[in-house]
């Protein structure tokens, strides 16, 4: 047997009992209806609702408790319609080995579709139709799983099912699970950090009990301040959230935790904390000691490019090590976002090939190269039409309107 | 046709067209007359010396003197720098240097290959360069012009006699600037051009430049006040600019005139990384031991911008160990006191 430290506690407390499923009252007394009636009106079932709120719990509490036999697919399977054919025909159309073995009277077999929705178009084809089929034939209950039944080809499958709907379990009942847990493992927790992490979860039972596990195993404590490093995973995730935790951070611990959770865009991150930086370090020390772990942070970016991402672990451990220059220094600021990017705003490549043709031009004239011309004529020739713009100088370069308008509105934005 | 196309830039409108009109550099005019007295005994010429000292002024006139009105047809004008690789050596050159120029109604057996910036070359490009100079000579005389003739291998170097020129004396200078500008229609303050030479160290052609454009700005005179402007707007004081920002600690703004020198003129990382690490050693506010000390820093973030992923990244924390080290200036004066 599996050493129970090493169990998730996600798994550790899934609940075996239909009654200790958190949430979702109306839900489960719908479906306990439905399987408990052998003469189904509908031979389906299709669960469906955001993830984390107890939908495979459910089927699996209610298994062990009416001595079902769940013969299951889920996403992880192919299910094309040979697949599911060869799986689930045979499940379906006798009852189990198990009635003849005498050893445990059970209550039969289900068929148990988890993730219907991830049927994918190409590998899984005719796995819609499929399961149709087998609903139709079926000799034992179908359960059916999904998160989002309004996708265009599961609109087959809702004809035939009753839809059970499961909704995001309510912060309350969270935050007393997570209390439970916490007596269990011996944890000793802020109320304020367990309601944090109920509200971060929104809804989503698994995630916070995944966060639970995170940022308490190690103490068996769990503070405010810890769940700040918390973000709302996957959905809405702020810049707003993860700058704050990465500039609030107390240790490059912190951090490293910190980036491995959050889920923004690496360059936006880069970018916005490098803009930011100077209203976190007042002191010129720090900051010139900050924006040197920055700048090596940038160097690993430019060297994963595209393709070397096995350098990641370099890039946030740099940028780990500008969040924690000196925690002790830190007093909350309003952050610079959108992050000041003129350099992309102005000088698009349209721009700079316009400007390369301005100093063809110009070198074809004087006698100089791109870079003498870029350097000591575009910025008197600009002042020059700027200052007189019928100038004949732009007829004797053959600068074309388009290009006089450019020179004239640089460095005017 | 060429006489009604008058050039628009002063520094091509007074460009001297002939040998004879180069204001200074007496040494290298006379060597160079003495060759064109007798063409055939022109070697392959090397001009090595800092920017706007006239060496490509010198090339042109060269080609006006070798082949007057039609040097055009005889002349290939390359700038090294934007046509650098080993094809254009192998394509246009070669092509170029091969043709026999007798029987074209000139009394010049070869064709002038002018070749600026060579240092800007690359190292398979000069090698193969080489072999074409040696082969070619008999049809075509090259005038290679860089900065640093170091940058050039050894064995193009022992083909061409070298001309090295020094910069502009300040005295030449102001007398050339103030010539200009009585030419124009302008009085040049003396001042003025005083204010014009300082800022171009020796480089006649950034000089013109600032002229004709504070020429702009007014009728009549030139002053102190004009040439002030100008020069306010032009990229190195606005790098000199923000260096002095971050050295006395505004880091923000040090770093807002950073985004507007990249913003108004287009420039990359590092041509201002280049740019600062010229200005510094200008500015009379530091030390030698200080220009060294930075000059070791910014040598490195030169480097971190050739492997990072975000110039601006590189040149703000670039910024951020100027503001460092201005701390530490002062921290230092603090204490001598």
């Amino acid at each position: 047997m599996q050493k129970q430290s090493n169990l998730l506690w996600v798994e550790k407390y899934r609940p075996k009992k239909i009654e200790d499923v958190t949430g979702n009252d109306e839900a489960k007394a719908l479906f306990l209806e439905w399987l408990k009636n052998k003469k189904h009106t509908r031979k389906a079932v299709l669960l469906y609702g955001p993830p984390g709120v107890g939908k495979t719990t459910l089927v699996m509490a209610t298994a062990r408790e009416f001595n079902f036999s769940v013969i299951e697919m889920n996403a992880s399977d192919t299910r094309s319609e040979k697949a599911i054919n060869a799986v689930a025909k045979p499940a379906t159309s006798y009852t189990s080995l198990d009635n003849f073995s005498g050893a445990a009277k059970t209550g039969g077999n289900v068929l148990f579709l988890d993730e219907v929705d991830g049927i994918a178009g190409n590998e899984d084809r005719g796995g819609v139709n499929a399961i149709l089929k087998i609903v139709e034939e079926s000799l034992v209950p179908v359960i059916m799983a999904a998160n989002d039944p309004d996708i265009e080809k599961l609109r087959p499958l809702k004809k035939v099912c009753l839809l059970v709907r499961f909704h995001q379990v309510r912060i309350p009942l969270i935050i007393a699970l997570l209390q439970k847990i916490c007596v269990l493992e011996h944890v000793k927790a802020e109320f304020e950090a367990l309601e944090r992490i109920a509200q971060n979860s929104r809804g989503d039972v698994r995630s916070a009990i995944n966060d639970l596990q995170s940022l308490s195993e190690e103490n068996h404590s769990l503070t405010l301040q810890d769940t700040m490093m918390l973000s709302s995973r996957n959905k809405d995730i702020s810049m707003d959230d993860t700058l704050r935790g990465f500039f609030s951070a107390q240790s490059i611990a912190d951090t490293s935790r910190l980036l491995s959770y959050s889920s923004v865009d690496y360059d936006d991150f880069l970018l916005s904390v490098a803009d930011n930086l100077p209203k976190r370090y007042l002191d010129a020390t720090e900051l010139a000691k900050a924006f040197d772990h920055v700048s090596k942070a940038d160097v690993f970016r430019g060297r994963i490019g595209t393709e070397n991402w096995h350098l990641l672990k370099y890039f946030f451990n740099a940028l780990a090590e500008a969040s924690a220059v000196n925690p002790a220094s830190y007093k909350p600021f309003t952050f610079i976002t959108p992050p000041i990017r003129i350099m992309t705003l102005f000088w698009t490549k349209g721009k700079r090939t316009m400007l390369d043709a301005i100093c063809d031009k110009i070198g074809a004239q004087c006698h100089v190269s791109h870079q003498i011309a870029r350097e000591q004529y575009v910025p008197y020739i600009r002042l020059i039409l700027q200052k007189k713009p019928k100038s004949p100088l732009a007829a004797w370069f053959k600068f074309t309107p388009e290009e006089v308008d450019f020179l004239v509105k640089m460095g005017r934005f | 046709m060429a006489a009604s196309e008058e050039a628009l830039m002063w520094v091509e409108k007074y460009r001297p067209k002939t040998l004879d009109e180069v204001v200074g550099l007496k040494d290298i005019v006379e060597s160079l007359k003495a060759f064109m007295r007798n063409p055939k005994t022109m070697p392959h010429l090397m001009f090595a010396g800092v920017p706007g000292t006239g060496k490509t002024t010198l090339a042109l006139a060269i080609a006006h003197t070798l082949y007057g009105a039609n040097w055009k047809s005889f002349t290939l004008e390359l700038n090294a720098s934007d046509e650098r690789g080993i094809d254009t050596v192998r394509d246009r050159i070669k092509d170029f240097s091969r043709y026999s120029r007798t029987g074209f109604g000139g009394d010049i057996p070869f064709a002038l290959i002018i070749l600026d910036e060579c240092d800007q070359m690359t190292g398979p490009a000069q090698t193969a360069l080489r072999r074409i100079m040696e082969v070619g000579s008999r049809t075509s005389r090259f005038i290679l012009i860089c900065n640093q003739s170091s940058k050039i291998i050894e064995p193009i170097q022992s083909r061409c006699a070298i001309f090295r020129f020094s910069r502009v004396e300040k005295q030449a200078m102001k007398d050339h600037l103030i010539c200009i500008a009585k030419n124009e229609g302008y009085t040049l303050v003396p001042e003025a051009a005083e204010r014009i030479v300082d800022f171009s160290e020796g480089d006649l052609r950034h000089a013109i430049n600032s002229l004709q454009t504070a020429s702009a700005y007014k009728e009549g005179v030139i002053d102190e006040k004009t040439v002030a402007l100008v020069i306010g707007e032009a990229s190195p004081m606005l790098v000199q600019k923000m260096i002095r920002k971050a050295l006395y600690g505004d880091f923000m703004e040090a770093r807002k005139t950073m985004y507007d020198i990249m913003g108004s003129f287009g420039f990359s990382g590092t041509e201002i990384i280049r740019q600062i690490q010229r200005e510094i050693f200008k500015m009379s506010d530091l030390t030698p031991t200080q220009k060294a000390e930075l000059s070791g820093v910014i040598g490195e973030y030169d480097f971190r911008l050739t492997e990072g992923a975000n110039s601006d990244i590189q040149l703000s924390a670039l910024l951020a160990q100027f503001a460092k080290f201005g701390k530490g200036i002062e921290e230092n004066y603090a204490e001598a006191k």
